[in-house]
């Protein structure tokens, strides 16, 4: 049967739903802006009803509690998405410090091996010229040391990325050690019937972060998260996290290592680490090789034509550049092997005014070295690669970037907080608010009438 | 589509707009479209042979404007032998008129000697330290006086040199001639001595590259002593040998207007195109030794002039006209050069247009265009800064405030 008291309860109730969503609507504002935060909605539930004499009567509201609104399907498209985006930045990072080291304009291997050919060219004008002699060994010496430049510059970008790697794998061993401390606690509020969302949002957080760092495959049960790398190596499984190890290689490099110590580093192509490993052990060892071998072909053929003359002194030319004997290292050990003038092998017939070899030194600008082309010709290859290269990666980078834009604007049009639709049930839930307590109002208006009904009649 | 908030958009779009109106900004500020490598792989890789075409380019223009100058002085030099051998014809024709008295002979003589003495320092003219007529041997003068006899240093009575006298492997000692134009070579090699030499120099004699009588001795001082039994065949020897020392003319040796040519036949030549290679010098002993008789015919003038009858003296006039002939032959392929190079200059002032202006289409950008892409990204970014100023304080709280 209907009473006052009953609407007083249902009007009591109905204020603590409403100070609660108030509440909700409050924490969701206040989180706005907070990476990775999924807006709550309110769970209101109609009060069962109850049925007597004839007649059925409802019983207010009840809040049974909150519900973090998630779609699963795009967290790991954009956790994907940010793998992809972290390798390809990681490469054009690298990419672009490499670049000016092979810039056409400036002091560079292109300029100084035009400069050298020049130099011979103007030496043929005066063979006996100690100036014009000079000149060529000075275009040599510029020439050695742009090779030794670029190749330091790939040298310090390889060690740079070494270190890298021991940095992203210590990342990722301490992110994975937090994902699994989150599983028991997530799987405890989960078995209590609650939402878990502040904790889901810490978990879904980290799992962004690991795979910025390298591919992770998710898998959800109910213990919680479990995580792979890409070929299957498990990082986190229940409460327990598997640490990967780092150890300097037969080649010097760091390589990684799973909990069974099984060396992984060939698997890792993705995320940062992927990307850091990719450039360090095949990139920059490929633009190397191409390097070296330019030098090494380049300054044996300059020292065979050397050879094929006589210098100022009458005597056989001397080697013109130090190479080492194996192509490997060449462009960053290449130097002079002459100092003095005298011993560039202009001469063809042992006299001091002889220019006739010179035309052997020439013809290295237009010959074709072992690899096929000309000196010209593979240091263009080479250019067009490091240009190629970056250009790729800008472009991958670019987009990635705006595929993640897109993704994060779908999971933020899912779970995003809209302050605009906050500040619209903050209004709704203000007036269910006041509405409630004018009930409240109203039944103790009816229950001092009531009460003073007995007190007229007495008077 | 529920839109929560649209500032990562925004930011994405200022983003973008700023990033293009920077590459424009840096075009117009280089004149470049290419300032990375990754902004046109393509056209970077191409820039490469461009800019090595262009720098060989500036490189044979500046061996064309060496060239120039060496060449204008050679033509100049062998101008002025023209002139000398003109006059000289002149004054033997007159020397072999018999009207003409013995004296005045003698004093045309003396004057035909002054224009060998001329011939011959035109031939040795040097040009940036090289000597333009002396072949590959260009740091000695060619036209040296020649004298019978040469010894060396080496060598005395309580020392003296003998056949069995070891020479310094790779050493060489030349012996030119100043009779038969010609020049021995000997390069010593390992175990050889001074009796190896002196064999090489009667070979010299029997293939007629030295003059009849020519030998190499050991005389009583001891030294090796080269020279001809033949007062009028002038020889210069030159040597680098240690176990010989230098060897030096001796005393009243020198034998009157000979001179022996010591450079070598060598033609140095030069590019001035990537296919296009000129000689650049004119061997002396062409131009004035055994090739063209200059000397040789000036030095038999003067003989017959001072004792000579008319009928000799006009047999030398006519072999001094000879050698002119010869002469101005020998200075066609230098004036041919010389006029190469000028329109060979012009050509490589062509060609480097031609390859600035492809290194340009690779790399460079149209200023218009540019300008106008510039002023495209202004604007759109003005646009995009002007909507995210115009969205992003719009909220539902500014319109519910009292």
């Amino acid at each position: 049967m209907a009473s006052l008291s009953t609407s007083l309860n249902m009007a009591v109730q109905s204020l603590g739903a409403d100070t609660a969503a108030l509440q909700m609507t409050n924490n969701n504002i206040a989180n706005a802006n907070t990476p990775g935060y999924t807006r709550e909605v309110a769970d209101f539930q109609e009060v069962s009803v109850t049925s007597g004499d004839g007649m059925s009567s409802g019983n207010g509201v009840e809040l049974t509690g909150y519900q973090s609104i998630r779609d699963e399907l795009l967290q790991r498209q954009i956790e994907q998405e940010t793998t992809a985006q972290s390798g390809a930045n990681a490469q054009q990072s690298t990419l672009q410090q490499i670049q000016p080291a092979f810039a056409t304009t400036t002091d560079d291997i292109g300029t100084d091996m035009s400069a050298l050919f020049s130099s011979i060219s103007s030496l043929s004008t005066n063979p006996t010229s100690t100036s014009s002699r000079q000149a060529v060994l000075t275009a040599g010496q510029n020439l050695a040391n742009a090779f030794n430049t670029a190749s330091s510059t790939l040298t310090s970008q390889q060690a740079g990325l070494n270190t890298q790697v021991t940095q992203d794998v210590s990342q990722i061993n301490q992110l994975t050690k937090q994902i699994a401390a989150l599983n028991p606690q997530i799987a405890e509020v989960d078995s209590t019937g609650e939402d878990a969302g502040t904790l889901q949002d810490q978990q879904d957080q980290l799992v962004l972060s690991l795979s910025k760092l390298t591919s992770v495959s998710v898998t959800q049960s109910n213990g919680g998260v479990t995580l792979t790398t890409g070929n299957g190596t498990p990082l986190v499984v229940g409460s327990q996290s598997s640490a990967l190890q780092t150890t300097t290689g037969s080649d010097g490099m760091t390589h990684v290592l799973d909990q069974n110590g099984n060396d992984i580093t060939k698997t890792l192509t993705a995320g940062d680490l992927g990307g850091t490993i990719q450039m360090r052990d095949t990139t920059i060892p490929g633009l190397s090789t191409q390097l070296d071998t330019l030098a090494n072909q380049f300054g044996s053929a300059i020292n065979a034509a050397q050879a094929a003359g006589y210098d100022q002194n009458g005597n056989a030319g001397q080697n013109f550049f130090t190479i080492p004997t194996t192509v490997s290292g060449s462009a960053g050990s290449i130097e002079m092997a002459i100092s003095d003038p005298a011993l560039v092998a202009a001469s063809s017939d042992g006299t001091s005014g002889s220019n006739g070899n010179l035309t052997n030194l020439s013809a290295v600008q237009t010959s074709a070295l072992p690899s096929g082309q000309t000196p010209s010709d593979a240091y263009a290859s080479l250019i067009y690669q490091v240009g190629s290269l970056t250009a790729n990666a800008n472009a991958e980078s670019s987009a990635t970037a705006a595929s993640l834009l897109q993704l994060n604007n779908q999971m933020s049009s899912v779970s995003g907080v809209s302050i605009d639709e906050e500040s619209a049930n903050l209004i709704t839930y203000q007036q269910a608010y006041e509405a409630a307590a004018r009930v409240v109002t109203t039944i103790q208006a009816l229950f001092s009438t009531t009460m003073s009904m007995g007190t007229a009649s007495a008077a | 589509m529920r839109v929560t908030n649209m500032v990562p958009d925004m930011q994405y779009a200022m983003q973008q707009s700023q990033q293009a109106l920077s590459t424009a900004e840096e075009q117009v500020a280089t004149g470049l479209r290419v300032n990375q490598l990754s902004d046109d792989p393509s056209a970077s890789a191409n820039l490469v042979s461009s800019l090595a075409q262009s720098a060989n380019v500036d490189q044979y223009t500046s061996n064309v404007t060496s060239l120039q100058s060496q060449m204008q002085m050679a033509d100049s030099s062998i101008s002025s032998i023209v002139t000398t051998l003109n006059s000289a014809i002149t004054a033997g024709t007159e020397g072999a008129n018999g009207s003409v008295s013995s004296a005045q002979r003698q004093e045309i003589a003396s004057q035909v000697q002054g224009f060998l003495t001329s011939v011959v320092a035109e031939g040795n003219t040097s040009f940036s330290g090289s000597y333009l007529f002396g072949g590959s041997e260009a740091a000695t003068p060619p036209f040296v006086a020649a004298s019978t006899t040469y010894t060396s240093k080496n060598g005395s009575v309580a020392s003296p040199l003998s056949a069995t006298t070891a020479l310094t492997a790779g050493s060489v000692t030349t012996i030119s001639d100043a009779t038969t134009g010609e020049t021995m070579t000997f390069k010593a090699k390992a175990g050889n001595t001074v009796a190896t030499l002196q064999a090489a120099v009667a070979s010299a004699v029997s293939a007629g590259t030295l003059s009849a009588g020519t030998s190499a001795t050991i005389n009583a001082s001891g030294q090796l002593q080269i020279g001809s039994n033949n007062s009028a065949d002038g020889i210069v020897v030159g040597s680098n040998d240690a176990a010989l020392g230098t060897m030096t003319a001796a005393a009243n040796t020198a034998v009157a207007n000979a001179y022996a040519y010591v450079g070598n036949s060598s033609v140095n030549s030069v590019q001035i195109g990537d296919a296009l290679s000129v000689a650049t010098n004119l061997p002396g002993n062409k131009l004035l030794g055994s090739g063209s008789n200059v000397i040789g015919s000036l030095g038999s003038l003067i003989t017959a002039l001072q004792s000579g009858t008319t009928a000799e003296i006009g047999n030398a006039v006519s072999a001094v006209t000879a050698a002119l002939s010869s002469v101005s032959t020998q200075r066609m392929p230098l004036d041919n050069t010389i006029g190469q190079l000028e329109s060979q200059d012009s050509y490589l002032s062509q060609e480097k247009v031609t390859l600035t202006s492809q290194q340009n289409n690779l790399v460079g950008v149209d200023t218009a265009d540019a300008a106008t892409t510039l002023s495209q990204d202004e604007l759109q970014n003005s646009a995009v800064m002007a909507a995210a100023a115009k969205v992003m304080p719009q909220t539902l709280l500014q319109y519910l405030q009292p």
